[in-house]
């Protein structure tokens, strides 16, 4: 049963008058009454019929052909191909085929550019390592100079404080003229106690005879006599004479040097005039 | 109560004039058997236009459009623009034909209610509706036709349609008249069409509504 109201509203709704919440509500209430919505499709059928009425003009000459040929156009572009799947198939599988190759195309350059990136990451980082090995091996070749010149010239300072060492533990005594006959007469003797020998070398003493030597003596006062330093000759025209000497004895603590001369291959004890002594 | 025997014959006839009209607007939604076959026509057509049909359309279009373009060019009082909308609504009934419901109405009916839509959609848009409706709003609905010399057959039952139509609506009084008109073709609103005819706007709805109703009975009253 429509309603006075409901027919106010459909009258209202078919030439577009309602608006807001009303025409919501109308709407809700013809989709859930058929028969007034029958009866809203009998209104428009009326309503629209007043189109008639409108003062009627000419139609465009070309409106038609315009319209017809804008559907042409239309159909054309959305002609609609009628779906054969089996017809497509081979289509579709070419497509599947040609999406995978253009997907393996595509992950394969993605490789090979990631891999060209990498490898020259790694040649940089084997160039980098390579210098730095260069630079580390070229650092541990100074490095190893360094370290033997150092130790060089440690031994040559240890060398050096051992002959600064020894030469404070060396006896060194210049040795002086007795002679009245050749005053100018001077003798210098170095003494080693480690090694137990010695170096004397004298100037200027007078040419010896045929059946005479110079005999060296070394005064250490733990034994009574001085202990035998050997004989030895000098060049009759200067005087000189450079030798090396051992003490017959082991000597402790050289208190004085002294030569004299003796007979040809001397004494066990000194029996001829003192010819040098030192202080 | 007596009666007068010779005012019978009379009375008879006024009396199944009142069952006829009482049969007929009892179906009021069901249109006249001219027009019936005439919607049976259209709803054909449309069904072979949704196949794709051009030659259905064309004929679709020489059913239509005559009125199409006069609505929208009483509604937009513009004609290039009337001629835009009489475009897309045809590229809309070619393009939505398998849309269409018979049950629901007419062909004509549906292309009316898109041509009214997209022409009170524009009135809107350019926001001068003012001007518009003080130019639209007719004087008569006396018809101004073109020269009828050349008239095709869809023609000539257009206008055979279009007459019958202006005779029901003259049958209604004045003021539902304007009423109606201003609600097919102005656009307005019904509190703008109760300004325009400076009345309260219950009086506009009553109106338009008992308008409405009494064309349905005169369409009813000319099967």
């Amino acid at each position: 049963m429509i309603t006075e109201h409901q027919e106010e509203l459909a009258c209202l709704y078919v030439f577009g008058l309602l608006e807001g919440a009303e025409l919501a509500a109308f709407e809700t209430l013809t989709g859930q009454d058929i028969e007034l919505q029958h009866y809203v499709d009998g209104l428009r059928e009326t309503a629209n019929r007043l189109a008639h009425i409108a003062p009627e003009v000419d139609l465009p000459p070309q409106l038609k052909e315009r319209i017809l040929n804008q559907v042409i156009v239309k159909t054309e572009t959305a002609k609609v191909i009628p779906f054969r799947p089996m017809a497509y198939l081979g289509w579709a599988a070419a497509a599947c085929f040609a999406l995978v190759a253009l997907w393996a195309g595509r992950m394969y350059t993605i490789t090979q550019t990631e891999n060209s990136i990498l490898r020259q990451q790694q040649e940089l980082a084997d160039t980098t390592l390579r210098s730095l090995q260069n630079q580390s091996q070229s650092e541990l070749i100074l490095t190893a100079h360094e370290l033997d010149d150092a130790k060089r010239q440690i031994a040559e300072l240890n060398l050096q404080l051992q002959d600064q060492a020894d030469l404070a533990r060396f006896k060194i005594a210049p040795l002086t003229s007795l002679l009245g006959n050749s005053p100018e007469a001077i003798a210098v003797a170095v003494w080693n106690p480690d090694q137990q020998q010695g170096v004397l070398s004298v100037e200027k003493l007078p040419a010896l005879a045929a059946n005479q030597d110079y005999q060296l003596w070394v005064v250490d006062p733990q034994y009574p006599i001085p202990v035998d330093g050997g004989l030895f000759q000098v060049d009759p025209v200067t005087g000189h004479a450079r030798i090396k000497f051992h003490a017959n004895k082991p000597i402790k603590t050289v208190a004085k040097f002294a030569v004299s001369l003796e007979r040809k291959g001397g004494v066990p004890k000194a029996e001829g005039p003192m010819v040098l002594l030192s202080q | 109560m007596l009666v007068n025997t010779c005012c019978l014959p009379a009375i008879t006839a006024h009396l199944r004039g009142v069952v006829v009209l009482r049969s007929r607007m009892s179906n009021t939604n069901q249109p006249s058997p001219d027009r019936s076959a005439h919607n049976l026509e259209d709803a054909r057509l449309m069904q072979r236009v949704a196949r794709g049909d051009r030659s259905a359309f064309a004929q679709i279009y020489d059913r239509f459009s005559r009125p199409l373009f006069a609505t929208a060019l009483r509604i937009l009082n513009d004609s290039a623009e009337a001629e835009d909308v009489l475009q897309e609504v045809f590229l809309s009934l070619w393009e939505k034909s398998a849309d269409f419901n018979q049950q629901r109405g007419s062909a004509f009916s549906w292309a009316v209610t898109l041509t009214r839509n997209r022409s009170i959609d524009r009135i809107r848009m350019r926001q001068r509706r003012g001007v518009l409706l003080s130019q639209s709003v007719p004087e008569d609905l006396g018809y101004a036709g073109p020269d009828d010399s050349a008239d095709s057959t869809a023609d000539l039952e257009s206008k055979e349609t279009a007459a019958k139509v202006r005779t029901a609506v003259k049958g209604l009084p004045a003021e539902q008249q304007k009423a109606l008109q201003l609600a097919f073709f102005s656009g307005m609103t019904q509190q703008e069409i109760a300004t325009t005819l400076r009345e309260p706007l219950g009086t506009i709805k009553a109106r338009i509504r008992r308008g409405l109703l009494k064309l349905r009975e005169n369409f009813a009253l000319q099967q």
